[in-house]
Formats: structure tokens, sequence, C-alpha cells
């Protein structure tokens, strides 16, 4: 018994604190409860959901992608350029291509020449950033008149902004993949033990080749978001993207250890982190305070964690 | 794998080439690519423009000498670009306040131990892992440099006797880089010389094994954290003093910069392998890398895309002479093992 109440408890304690901050902060600013700003605050959230999402595969396997903020940019750039060319359609799909190739380039580094993810995207987070600026110049993009390329950031569906459904919706298909396809348990098998995996037969070149073109895909929908969301793009849109992607996925509930992933953790830890900025804005708290909060909530959430029957006085015994 | 390579490498007369790649091919690569500068950029060979080379070397450099220590030991920490940000935040305000440098150099370094110590406390006693710790300490650093600030205005301070830190020149050489060069000197010298530095790489190969033979992990540890802190300071200091002002947006992606090159010097990320002369000839060869593409007219943007081609071009040497090796003693055993199945 105590010890399923400890397994929930690990389980859905972000989802716990998710309700305790947002009852806070509805009795602090009456505003907040506010149908408008509980979507605002969604939207914001979905942005670094979405981008959340792809990693928490990629970690979920054991590796990083560090290349996701440049993804996004190129990624959206692409897009962005190619709505007068040849439609907004076509263009988004064309961003998503964009960020899949990217992503599988990174597999095939990692597989074929054997660079360990973390040094392999590190170095593709420089490239594709300055590829994305070579690409536009170093200049903004502007869409005129053409509103179209609003569509992944409007109003849409039942009044509920499109970043929230393309959130929730990749949330459900990648969760769906994880829990209930083969594809899923190859990857938290190659998360868990990575030679194992391979002598038992799991593709895992294949594999990794797929999970990276996926995150490749989600940053570049998110880079296509930011950019639908303000009608420009440049090739700085999201600099430092992927350590808040990372830190998102972390205060979720996902080990960066691998093997293990959650989808709901990491759509709950982005809306978490969004859910404290806007409380800090309603109460005119000064902007700067919010870089403050994902350090804070992320060693917090990990400390609670790790801190079930911690023995306060270890801190203070001398240590091995 | 790596316990086979090591045999290998001591037991057989013959030149170990990976390894012998890792310890001297950067050196071996800055050497050649100076000397190619030397004659074919035009402009390069001017000392002038060698000695400023060297010298933007030196602002990445002192946190690397740092970062080598730190990733020789199996971890690595994200927070240094936000505690370059506050420590030259902090010492620009001192040193404009009170016109003392000593003091403004005491408050960078105090500044990046005490977030060493942070980190390594929260490291080694709450037992967060350290990616986590330092990632969250990144947002947590940023964020106190700019409510110091109130907003972010960066503080000026021209006073010729600390901008000679960044900018001067001792007998023609440039002050940074003789400060680069004594961190490396005594990062090396404890590395290679003292107990912490064998407990470091003892740590870095096989912490659980280094607990058992009686190293002092965690304390170990927390000071590789205030070690990593201080060199920061340093950097901070110099930075400072080169620019005449910090801000607290200064330098957003300088961990990264600084974890590539230590990496490209050869040092594993993995931990226990790796050296000071890697991490100062890496340095090196991104700041020379950057003024030849500067000196033929290379779009700025070219430069960003040539280092991460450089780093990972750099680590993917290893991974194709593996596969190679691989398939050469494939072949060779398929030949062998064909005459019994005859």
């Amino acid at each position: 018994m105590e010890n399923t109440l400890k397994k929930i408890w690990k389980s859905y304690s972000i989802g716990v604190v998710v309700v305790v901050v947002g009852i806070i902060l509805s009795l602090l600013s009456p505003r907040f409860l506010s149908i408008g700003n509980l979507l605002n605050v969604m939207t914001n959230a979905s942005l670094v959901a979405i981008l959340g999402l792809g990693m928490t595969l990629a970690i979920a396997s054991g590796n990083f992608d560090l290349s996701v903020g440049s993804t996004a940019a190129f990624a959206g750039c692409i897009s962005f350029s190619l709505v007068p060319v040849i439609g907004v359609p076509a263009s988004i799909a064309a961003g998503l291509a964009a960020g899949a190739l990217v992503g599988l380039i990174n597999g095939l580094i990692i597989t074929e020449l054997r660079v360990p993810a973390f040094i392999a995207t590190l170095g593709m987070l420089t490239i594709v950033r300055g590829a994305a600026l070579i690409y536009t110049d170093g200049k903004d993009l502007y869409l005129f008149g053409q509103t179209g390329y609003k569509v992944l950031s409007g109003e849409y569906l039942f009044g509920i902004p499109t970043p929230i459904l393309l959130a929730v919706g990749i949330a459900l298909l990648l969760g769906f993949i994880v829990s209930q396809t083969r594809f899923g348990r190859h990857i938290l098998a190659i998360g868990s033990n990575p030679s194992a995996a391979q002598r038992s037969g799991i593709p895992t070149n294949r594999v990794l080749w797929a999970i990276f073109s996926i995150v490749g895909a989600t940053a570049a929908l998110s880079g296509m978001i930011i950019s639908s969301q303000v009608l420009t793009a440049n090739g700085r849109l999201a600099t430092g993207l992927e350590l808040s992607a990372i830190a998102v996925v972390v205060l979720g509930g996902t080990a960066l250890s691998g093997g293990q992933a959650t989808m709901i953790g990491t759509m709950l830890g982005a809306l978490l982190i969004s859910m404290v900025n806007n409380g800090l804005n309603l109460l005119n708290v000064p902007i700067f305070y919010q870089e403050l909060t994902v350090g804070v909530l992320m060693l917090g959430a990990l400390a609670v964690n790790i801190s079930q029957g911690f023995d306060v006085r270890r801190l203070f015994r001398r240590q091995a | 794998m790596s316990i086979a390579k090591s045999t290998k490498s001591t037991m057989s007369a013959n030149l170990d080439w990976d390894v012998l790649w890792e310890r001297y091919g950067i050196a071996t690569v800055i050497l050649i690519g100076w000397i190619c500068a030397y004659f074919f950029v035009p402009k390069f060979s001017n000392p002038d423009n060698m000695l400023n080379v060297i010298r933007q070397s030196a602002f990445v450099g002192c946190s690397a000498v740092g970062m080598t220590v730190a990733i020789i030991s199996g971890t690595f920490d994200l927070s240094i670009g936000s505690t370059l940000a506050l420590s030259a935040y902090l010492g620009l305000m001192v040193v404009a306040k009170t016109q003392s440098i000593p003091l403004a150099m005491l408050t960078t370094v105090a500044t990046g131990m005490v977030v060493g110590t942070v980190n390594g406390f929260l490291v080694t006693r709450i037992k967060i892992p350290a990616f986590i710790t330092t990632l969250g300490m990144l947002f947590i650093i940023r964020g106190l440099s700019f409510i110091i600030s109130n907003g972010g205005e960066p503080i000026r301070y021209n006073g010729k006797a600390f901008t000679w830190w960044g900018n001067g020149s001792v007998l023609g050489i440039p002050t940074p880089i003789i400060i680069f060069l004594l961190c490396a000197g005594v990062g090396w010298f404890i590395l290679t010389h003292t107990p912490f530095g064998r407990y470091v790489f003892s740590i870095g190969t096989n912490s659980n094994a280094a607990k058992v033979a009686g190293v002092p992990v965690a304390n170990t540890t927390t000071w590789i954290f205030v070690v990593v802190g201080l060199f920061t300071g340093i950097s901070a200091f110099l930075i400072g003093s080169r620019l005449y002002s910090a801000g607290p947006g200064l330098e957003p992606g300088y961990e990264l910069n600084v974890i590539s090159a230590v990496v490209l010097g050869g040092t594993r990320l993995a931990g226990g392998r790796g050296s000071m002369l890697g991490t100062v000839a890496a340095c090196l060869l991104y700041a020379t890398m950057a003024n030849v593409l500067n000196l033929i007219h290379a779009d700025a943007f070219v430069q960003r895309v040539a280092v991460g081609l450089v780093l990972l071009l750099a680590l993917s040497i290893e991974g194709i002479r593996q596969r190679l090796f691989e398939r050469a003693s494939r072949r060779i055993s398929t030949v062998k093992s064909e005459p019994s199945t005859i």
C-alpha cells in the first residue's frame, strides 16, 4: 500500500505540483483563471513542449539532441521563405522535411562516424545555426499580406489555438509509439542498455536514425510555430532553446540515464514553467526574474524527488 | 574496450595511432595550420595579427583549463557561461566603485568559486546529477545577474590600469595569453603531479573503483567544481577588461564553446583521459580559424559552420579508423575460416 502510494506520487508528483501552483496563482491573481489567460499559458507551454516531446524520445534512448534550437531556426527560415513560392501547406511540409533531414544527419554522424551524441549534436548546433544565418544572409524575413501562414499559430478548432492542439496531438502520438509499438520498445531497450539491445538483434542504428529524425521534425515544427506567431523569421530564432527543452523533460520526470519516458510529464513540465512565468507577469514581477524560474523549479523538483527518505544529517557528515 | 585499448598500447611496440592522435593530434594540426596560414594567407604573418590570434584564444582558454579538469573526472559544468556573466558584472561593479584592481580580481574569482561550491554541494550532497545541477544553475545564475543589474544595463569602466589586463602586453606578449599559459601550466601541474590530479583521473576512469580504493570522491568532486569556477572567474576578469564593460547577457552559449574546445583537444567526454596541451592547442586552433576566415573575408556565419565541422571531423577520425580496422579484421577472419569449412 505504502509502496503503491510512493509509486503514484513518483509518477504524478509533477501533476500535483501543477495543480497546487494553479490554485495558488488563482488565489493571488483573479485574472489567472480567465479563459484567455489560460489559453495564453497553454500556448506558451506548447512551444517548448513540442520541442521537449521530441527530446523525450532522444533522452529515453540515452542520448541528447543539443541541435534542436538551431534546427528550429533553420527549418523555420526555410519554410518561411518558401511560402510565397510554393504556398503554405507545401512550405510547412518542406520545413518538416528540412528538420527531419538535419535529425537524420545527426543520427548518421552518431552511428556511422561513431561520434557520441552529445558532441555530434553540439557540432551540428553551430553548423546548422550557421547554415540558417547564411540562408537568410543574417536578415529578417517578412511575409507581406500572406497571412495563410498564421494557420500554425492562429485560433482554430473551437477557439483553441493550433499550437495547443499540435502539442497534445504529438504527445498522444509519441506516447502511443513509446508504450504500444515495437519501435517504442526498441527505444527504451536502447536507452536502458545499448549493447544488450544490439546483441538481442535490435537494429539500433535504424532506430537511432528514426529517433533523431523525429526530434528534428518536432524542432522544425516549433520553429515554424514561433515564426508564424510573429510572421517574421531570422537565423537567430530559438537561440538557447535546446537547454530549456532538456530542462522541461527533466522536470517532467524522464530520467537522463535513459530507458524510460513520460510524455505527460514533459507536457506538465512545460505547463508548470509557463504557469509560473505567467503568474509572475500577472503579479508585476520584473521580467528578468523569469530566468530564475526554470532553474529553481528544476533543481527544486529533483531535490524533492531525491530527498524522499532523506537524512538531513548526511549533509554534514564526512563522506568517503 | 578501454581496457583492451590500454593493454594494447602498453604491450605492443607498435605506435597506437589512436592514442597518438588523441594526445598530439590537435597540436600537430595547429602547427601545420599556422605554417600554412603563414605562407598562404595574406596579412596573417603580420606579427601584430599573430599576437592578436593568441590573445583571442585566452578568453575561452582560461575557462577551458578548469573544464578540462572537470571533463577528465567524467562530469562537466554547463553553468560557466552564466557564471562568467555574473562574475564579470560584479568585478566591473567593484572596479568602477573602488578603482581597485586587486579587489576586482578577488571579486570575479571569488564569485566563480562560490558558484562552484554551490554546484559541488548540490552534486555531492543532495546528489542531483551534475548535468542537471549545472543546467539548473545556468538559468539561476543568469537570472541572478539580470536581477542584480536590474534589467540589464552593462557597466562600463575604462581605467588604463584595468583595461591593460585584457588589451595590454608585457615585452610584446599579450597579457591574456601570459595568464592563460600560467593557468594551463598550473592546471597541468595539478593534474599530473598532485594527489588531487590522480584522484581526478581515477574518478573519471571508474568512480566506484576509486571510491573503493579510498579516493575521497565527494570532496574531490566538490573541489573540481570550485576549480572550474575559479578559472571561469579568471576568464571573466580578462573578458571584462578586454571589453571595458560587462552586462548580464554576456556571452550566451559560452559553456558549449568551452566544452567543444576541451573535447576538440582530445579530452574524453566519458572521462579518464585528457590533456592540458590538447586544450591549449584547441583554443589556439579556434582562434586561428576565426582569424584566417576573417582575413579571407569569409562571412561571420561561415565561421560557425567551420567551427562545427572541425569539431565533428576531429571527433570522427577515431570512429572511422575503428570501422576500417573492423572491416579489415573481418576480412582476415573470413579468409582464415575458409579452409576449415572445406
